[in-house]
Order: structure tokens, then sequence, then C-alpha cells
């Protein structure tokens, strides 16, 4: 294995990375998300925000307070497509119907206090 | 494999031998356990049918088929991982191969096949279930230190209040620190019950929406998604253990510090017999009292500052590293790092951050008070600035006080 | 008709093999230059396409100013779906043209933009929209395009993951596909400015004014520039910029969602959209499942905020029609605006009174996979050849004096 140092393990992003897409005249952190693909895998960024940040105030010589963080994007998280299927806030379009027992019309909210 | 009832996947697989779970996107590194807290990647598997689920959240149940990913023929020899060798140097895949129409098809064709993580489910949802909402006072984010003495603190003053953790058991780092410990997770959250928090564990947060609804916290839990709507928010969530940047990081067997301590302490599992800690500098009374503990537990343990740290080496699990000093030996390598606050939600609520590589990451900018940028915003702990545990509790109540006042 | 570009391979492509830089002005360094020939507003792919084709033909006295980075605005928020079936020949025959210049993007710009033609599936749930499936099958195979109507389930041998409950037919043209749209806009931006095209990022435009003579004076927090044509491709925000010079573009921003699931090996061949909700969805070569659904009635905004509303909708919509990604889990989600014009046309060319002055707008979420053709007709056209009836078809006069009335009007602005 090859000596690498990864700042996102989601997508492999190695420092090495980081600083081929500084040095292409890709350096806002937004872009270098877009470049190298960090921040985009199943952490979303949560282990390889703060480091690549870090690393990117030094390659460009700024202080670490003028790197903005990116976007924050919902869903925090992971977050199955049937947890939210039955979301009130769904829009429901004139074809909207039950198909199947697990739509039935049963509320789709419980009150809790 | 066996496992204790309520314990992580993973914490039972790491007890039975259990190495390499996948491979990585692109080189096909061989992957596994980091953080076991569920924020990083490390120990994605494909647990009853379900891809990319992490078995560190994932409590053992009768019957439950575990498997790894992204790997042929299995996980601990993966011919892919031959795309490593092959790009020792690294490689940058918006320029690859396009050299040709020919090569560049082809390239298509293969990267399109080496695509992907985890298989499609086997089998559709059994269920979609209904959405629960909340209405109250205060809702906490962050069942650690910090958030357990702030909600207890706001429900004692008679505020209806909602805890939510996403672990599976409330406590945080109060469970991965030699110094805290087990019984001081469970009292801390034995308080916030006694006091009338509604504790909602094993629940995310998963975005704020402004717009949805006049403001809407959605939180997902293994078996529902709440709708959480309150007068006052404070954001606990304290800090990502991560990685420290030297040569061959991610290798098996490179575990942040925290969850060596939160094996030991929480799970009485001891990682290795022989735990090399590379630590980052200003964590010293933290590495000091984790490195005290593992020794009396019997382990050898060897710290390393991050300065002095050159390569991990091993194949599939790390067996030593290579230092300025000298090689030393080891089978597991502890990273202590300053934890990343984790602030990506409250910036969803327009709270106001900042980029401080002393406190771990981007913190959160708050007043004296606990204050955030964001009007009925507080924030309190890590997520403030790297604390640690006894001082992200002291730090909760005082933020949890001055919250009940207004609330 | 056939797609009327050859099949040659483009030998213009500059060598920027090793460690070629980009010129110091991608990196927003330095002044604008006190003149230039041409100046585009807008570092998207509309107005990267324009600046890479002028600088091909020779016109390299371009500069490109974007306010942001490149990519921010619509160009980098899209799902990257290329397709030929539309209801309009005009948009029909384009289409034809964008992807053979999709199909060999990545070798003539040296930037792979994983462009795979696996195909668009639209899916009807009633006779009404079967009826308009078909009408534009018979426009779309008069142009060579080969989109197809297929029974329930014939739609469900190329999809099997469908749930055919309510579905009634489906077409499918196995040539239209999906790309990554950053590096596209990374591949024109490279080649333009190897080719000499300034680009200068991060570079908000203060305020134009017209010159005695001709041109326009652009200023920037970065100086002014005095060119003497302008190009508005600033998408969505085309009525900001033309105001600064009193023009009135009758477009207005509308949010469209969009999200992004965990990345699977791959499963999912075609684009598939359902007509009656605009959901839709196609798996990258990342593997993640890439998708959005139009959620009617937030009005104009240019707010880029993600919604509980949209992510429900499109759970809902998505699990009903391929129930096996119950268990699929989201990763992301995001916005971008669609530049909505009155009639579901583009707004191309100059205006009668400012005939210096171009337009590229009002492509109503569609204007990526129109930027390639619409960017080299746009270089024909401003290096000397006769303007493609595009310029004359789709002008901001038409809304004034009626002349659009009686053209066809695209209707077919799904997903």
């Amino acid at each position: 294995m090859a000596g690498k140092i990864v700042l996102c393990r989601c997508e492999d992003v190695t420092l090495a990375d980081l600083a081929h897409s500084v040095s292409r005249g890709y350096r806002d952190i937004e872009e270098v998300k877009r470049y190298t693909g960090f921040g985009t895998g199943p952490c979303q960024g949560k282990e390889c925000l703060a480091v690549v940040a870090t690393e990117l105030a030094k390659l460009t010589g700024q202080p670490p307070a003028a790197i903005p963080p990116f976007t924050s994007r919902p869903p925090l998280a992971p977050t199955p497509l049937r947890l939210l299927a039955r979301d009130p806030g769904a829009h429901r379009f004139e074809d909207d119907q039950p198909s199947g027992a697990a739509w039935d019309d049963a509320p789709t909210i419980v009150e809790t206090k | 494999m066996r496992g204790y009832r309520d314990e992580s996947i993973a914490a039972a697989a790491l007890a039975s031998g259990a190495r390499v779970l996948s491979r990585s996107l692109k080189y096909h590194r061989p992957r596994t356990f980091f953080c076991l807290e569920g924020h990083c990647s490390g120990c994605l598997v494909r647990l009853s049918g379900v891809p990319n689920l992490r078995a560190c959240q994932a409590p053992c149940a009768p019957g439950a088929e575990v498997e790894g990913q992204n790997a042929f023929p299995s996980t601990e020899i993966d011919l892919l991982g031959a795309v490593d060798f092959l790009f020792a140097r690294g490689m940058d895949h918006h320029t690859l191969m396009t050299g040709s129409s020919v090569l560049n098809r082809l390239a298509n064709k293969v990267v399109r096949q080496l695509s992907g993580l985890g298989k499609l489910p086997s089998h559709a949802a059994p269920e979609l279930p209904e959405v629960q909402r909340y209405d109250v006072d205060v809702c906490v984010i962050g069942g650690g230190p910090a958030g357990l003495e702030a909600a207890a603190q706001v429900a004692r003053a008679g505020k209806h209040t909602v805890l939510v953790d996403d672990q599976l058991r409330p406590g945080g780092s109060l469970r991965a620190d030699p110094r805290t410990g087990r019984g001081a997770a469970e009292a801390s959250w034995r308080g916030a019950l006694a006091a009338g928090v509604a504790v909602l564990a094993r629940s995310t947060a998963i975005g704020y929406f402004p717009e949805d609804d006049g403001g809407v916290l959605a939180v997902s839990a293994p078996e529902r998604l709440y709708r959480v709507y309150a007068k006052q928010w404070i954001w606990a969530t304290g800090g990502y253990a991560v990685n420290l940047p030297f040569s061959d990081n991610d290798r098996p067997g490179v575990i942040a510090a925290r969850a060596v301590g939160r094996l030991l302490v929480d799970h009485g599992i001891l990682a290795g017999d022989k735990i090399a800690v590379v630590e980052a500098p200003s964590l010293g009374d933290d590495v000091a009292a984790l490195a005290r503990a593992l020794t009396a537990a019997g382990a050898e343990v060897t710290r390393v500052p991050l300065e002095r740290m050159t390569t991990v080496r091993g194949r599939a699990w790390a067996s030593s590293i290579d230092t300025v000093d000298g090689r030393v030996e080891c089978d597991v390598v502890a990273v202590a790092a300053i934890p990343a606050p984790a602030s990506e939600g409250a910036r969803q609520q327009g709270c106001r951050v900042v980029l401080d590589p002393p406190a771990g990451g981007f913190r959160i900018v708050v007043d004296a008070d606990g204050r955030t940028t964001a009007p009925g915003v507080w924030a309190c702990g890590d997520v403030t600035g790297y604390l640690g545990p006894a001082a992200a509790a002291a730090d909760g109540a005082r933020v949890g006080a001055n919250v009940a006042a207004v609330a | 008709m056939q797609p009327t570009i050859d099949d040659e391979e483009d030998d213009s492509r500059a060598d920027l093999s090793g460690e070629i830089r980009l010129p110091a002005t991608l990196e927003g360094a330095g002044p604008l230059p006190a003149r230039a020939e041409i100046a585009i507003v807008g570092g998207g792919v509309m107005g990267l396409s324009i600046a890479y084709h002028l600088a091909r033909r020779g016109l390299t006295d371009v500069i490109v100013i974007e306010r942001g980075y490149l990519a921010e605005g619509a160009s980098g928020r899209n799902g990257g779906g290329v397709r030929q079936q539309w209801s309009t020949e005009i948009n029909i025959r384009l289409m034809q043209e964008s992807v053979e210049l999709c199909r060999r993007f990545a070798v003539d710009l040296g930037v792979n933009v994983w462009f795979r033609q696996g195909g668009y599936l639209f899916l009807a749930r009633n006779a009404k929209e079967v009826a308009r499936l078909e009408k534009n099958i018979d426009l779309q195979n008069r142009f060579g395009v080969h989109t197809r109507m297929l029974d329930p389930a014939q739609a469900r041998d190329i999809v099997p993951e469908l749930d055919l409950t309510g579905i009634v037919g489906a077409s499918y043209n196995p040539s239209d596909g999906i790309l990554f749209p950053w590096p596209f806009l990374w591949g024109y931006a490279r080649q333009a400015a190897a080719h000499g095209v300034r680009i200068f990022t991060q570079t908000p435009v203060g305020t134009i004014e017209p010159m005695a003579g001709g041109g326009y004076l652009v200023k920037t927090p970065r100086g002014a520039v005095a060119a003497r044509r302008l190009i508005n491709a600033t998408g969505a925000w085309s009525p900001q910029l033309a105001a600064m010079i009193g023009v009135d573009v009758p477009t207005h921003p509308i949010r469209h969602e969009i999200c992004s699931s965990e990345p699977l090996k791959p499963f999912l061949k075609p684009m598939v959209s359902e007509l009656s909700s605009g959901l839709y969805c196609s798996q990258s070569m990342r593997g993640e499942i890439v998708g959005g659904v139009t959620v009617p009635g937030h009005g104009s905004t240019y707010g880029m905020g993600s919604t509980l509303e949209f992510l429900a909708t499109y759970a809902r919509r998505l699990v009903r029609l391929m129930p096996i990604l119950g268990e699929v889990k989201i990763l992301r989600q995001w916005a971008g605006p669609y530049d909505q014009s009155p009639d579901g046309n583009p707004i191309l060319g100059a205006p009668a009174d400012h005939p210096d002055f171009f337009l590229a707008c009002g492509f109503v979420g569609h204007g990526f996979m129109m930027a390639p053709i619409v960017g080299k007709l746009y270089a024909e056209w401003l290096t000397g050849e006769p303007p493609h009836e595009i310029f004359s078809r789709y002008t901001l006069r038409r809304f004034h004096d009626g002349s659009g009335a009686s053209a066809p009007k695209e209707d077919f602005n799904i997903g």
C-alpha cells in the first residue's frame, strides 16, 4: 500500500489531492469540495471538513478564520426514504393515491405531548 | 458471532477479532472501524439485506446477518486493491484516460462497474412509519455531558424539554473517558430523565428547515421520523472523533483514541496489547489519563507526538509505526486529535461558526451566556470549542440555567 | 435529419498534460484588463461554452466575469440530464447536436464528464399523458431520434425495480443520457484559458454603462473593462444584470430542489421520470441516485434553501414508484434556480436598442444540456457566420410585439 495521507476516507481524498486542486486554481472551499469530492461521501464531511479547511488555509496562506465551511446540507445523517415517505409535509399530486397497505389513509402524524 | 444484547455489532465484532469490513471507493483501500460513534464511514456493512449501515450503531440482535462490502473476492483479499498500487502517487480521475475516445469509453465502463458502495437493498421497506410530532419549550440536540446537564437544568425549571441523541445510549464522551466513564454517563442520563426530560436515544437531528412550518427540526430514529418544534434550541452536539494527517493514516488498526477509550470504559474491551497513541499537541492531560487506564488494563502504551510520526506499517492491519525516533511495534494506533465541533446543524439555523484549529475546527460562536448569533439558539460544550467531558458538563449546566431563565 | 457535426477527433485541444497550471486569472488575482472585444458575465456552463467556442474560432480577446466560483449557480446544481425527447422541432435538433458534443467532450476537452447514454424513460399514468408522449415521439422520430412507446411491462424490462401500479405507458429513447455537470465547466474553462480567454472568479459586476460609440463599461471591485460586446450569461440572474442598462428581461427564478443518495453498485440504466409529478431520478457514475420532483407553489425566489417538504415529496413519490428504494438513504439535498421564461422557450440574441448586448437565458432548467450547442452557435454567429435560426426565433422582442405567438411552445420542461 502506498503512503497516502488521507484527509477524507469516504472519498479517498489525500493531502496531495488537495494541493493538486489548489494548484489548478480551485481554492474556494466549495470548489475544492467539487474538484476533490471531499465531504461528499457517507459522512458528509464530519470527519474531513475541519482538517481540509485547516490544510487549505495553510496551502493558500490565509488565516483559518478566513476559510468558511462549505454549505451545510440536510440530511445531516444518511436518512432512509421510508422514514420520509409519509411525512405530512409532502405535496400531494392529483394522482396521489394509496397503493398497497403501507399507504393506507391512517393519519400520518401522531401528536406527542 | 456472539455479542451482548444491546452491545453494538462493531464492539462484538472487534471483540471476536473481525478486521477489514469493506473497501474504499476510489483506491479500494481496506476500511474498518475508526470512530465507533456513528459518524465516520469506516464500519459500513450490509446488515440483514440493507447496505451501508454503521456497525457501531446497530445493536446485536439474534439472527442479524452482517456482510462486508465493496470487495472481490473478500474484504481481506481484494483484487481491486491493485488500484491503490497502480496509482501510488494519486490519481486525478477528472483527466484519467481522456487521451483517446476508445480509451475513454473503456474508462467510463470500468469506472461505472467499480462505482458505488453497497448493493441495492434486498427487499422493500416492510413499512412506512407515521411521523411523530413534538411541541416543546426547549429542544436540546446532543446527549453528551453538556446536553444532558443543560436539558436537566431547563427541565427542572419546569420547561417542557426534549433531548435528541444519536448514540445507542446517551452519555457521549463521558463513556469514553476513564476519568468519567459509564457510571457518570448513566448518572447524568438518569438525572435528565428524573428532571422530566424526554430523551430520544438513537435519534439523529437530520436538518433544521427554516421554511417548513415556521422552522422545524427533523429527527430520524431507526423506526420513525420526528418533527420537533421548540421555542428555544440548545446545540450540544460535541465534537467528532477525527483523524490526524500522517502517512497511511487510514490503515485499519488506526482508531480514534476516543474509540479506544470507549471500548475500554464502556465495553470492557482492550483494543490492543500494544497501543501507540499519536497525539495532537494540547491534549496531553486527556492522553495521559487514557494511557494510564490502558496500562492498568494490561496494554503496553507508547505516546508519539504528531510531529514525530512518520508512517504506519502493516498490510490488512497496523503492525508498527515509524517515527523520527525509530520503529514502534503495535497492534493498534490510537489517534488523539482535537474533536471537530459538530456545528453543521447549528449552521442550518443561522448560527455563525469560525474555523479555529486549536478548538478543533468550525466552532459555534457564542457570547458569555451561551447565545449563538441566531435568536433563540444556544450552544454549549465541545461544539463551541473543545473543553473535555468535565468542563463540557459544567458548561452545559451553566448555559442550561441561562436558557431556563428566558425560555 | 442527422446531427451536422462531423465525427473527427478535435485537434485543437491544448496540451495540458504534466504540471501546467491554470493562468492566474482563474485564481481571481489582479485587475481586469482595460479592454476586451467580448465580456461574458456569468461563469456557468453557458458563458464558458460560449467563451470556449469563441476561443476555438480564434476570437480570444474575451473575458469571463463570474460573481462567485465556477459552477456556483444552476450549472453546478442540476441533475446532469441530457435528452432529445422534446416537443418542438428546434429543441430536438439542437439536443441531437448537444448529445454529439457530450459524447466527444472528454476527449475533446481532456476532462471526464462521465457521459453515459442509458436512455430516458418517461412514465405516463393516464391516457392524456400517453397521447402527449405519442405526439412527441412522432416528431422526434421524424428527425432521427429513435424514441419509442413502451407498454408498462416493457418499461419494467428496462427498470425491473418499477412498481407498475397506475403506469399505463412510457416513452424511451436509448441515446439520451446523463453526465457529471461540474467537470463540464472545468473543461471549458481550462481550454478557454489555454487559448487566451481570461476568467475572473469572485468578481461581482457593480454597474454597466453604455459607452459613446458602442460597447459597455463593466465595473467591478477588480476594476472596469470596456467591452465592445457584452454577453449576459447569468442564467436566472439575467433580469438583474439586464436591468443595469434598462433592458427588461421577463424571466423569473423558480427554485428546484434535488437530492442524492448513498452510492450503490450500478443497477439503474436510464433516467426515469414521471410526467404527473415531475419526479426524476438517475444513477450517477458514482453510484448515487440523483433526483428531484416538482414541488409547486413557492413562487419566484432566488432562495436556495432546502425544505423538508421537498424531501418528503420526493420520498413519497419515489418509494411508490420503486418500492425497493425504501431502505435507500439520502445523503444530501440542495437547490438551484430554474430561469423560467413566459413561454417556456429561451431568450437569445440582442435587443433592437442594444445591438451589442446579447442574452442567453430563459432555458427553464435545461440550459445545461443546451449549452454545448448554444455556445457553439453563438460563437459562430459572433465570429461572422450567419446567425442560426434560434437567434431570430427566440428574441426578446417576441414578448413585446407578439411575434412569438404563433411559434411552437416547448411544453416538455419536465423535471
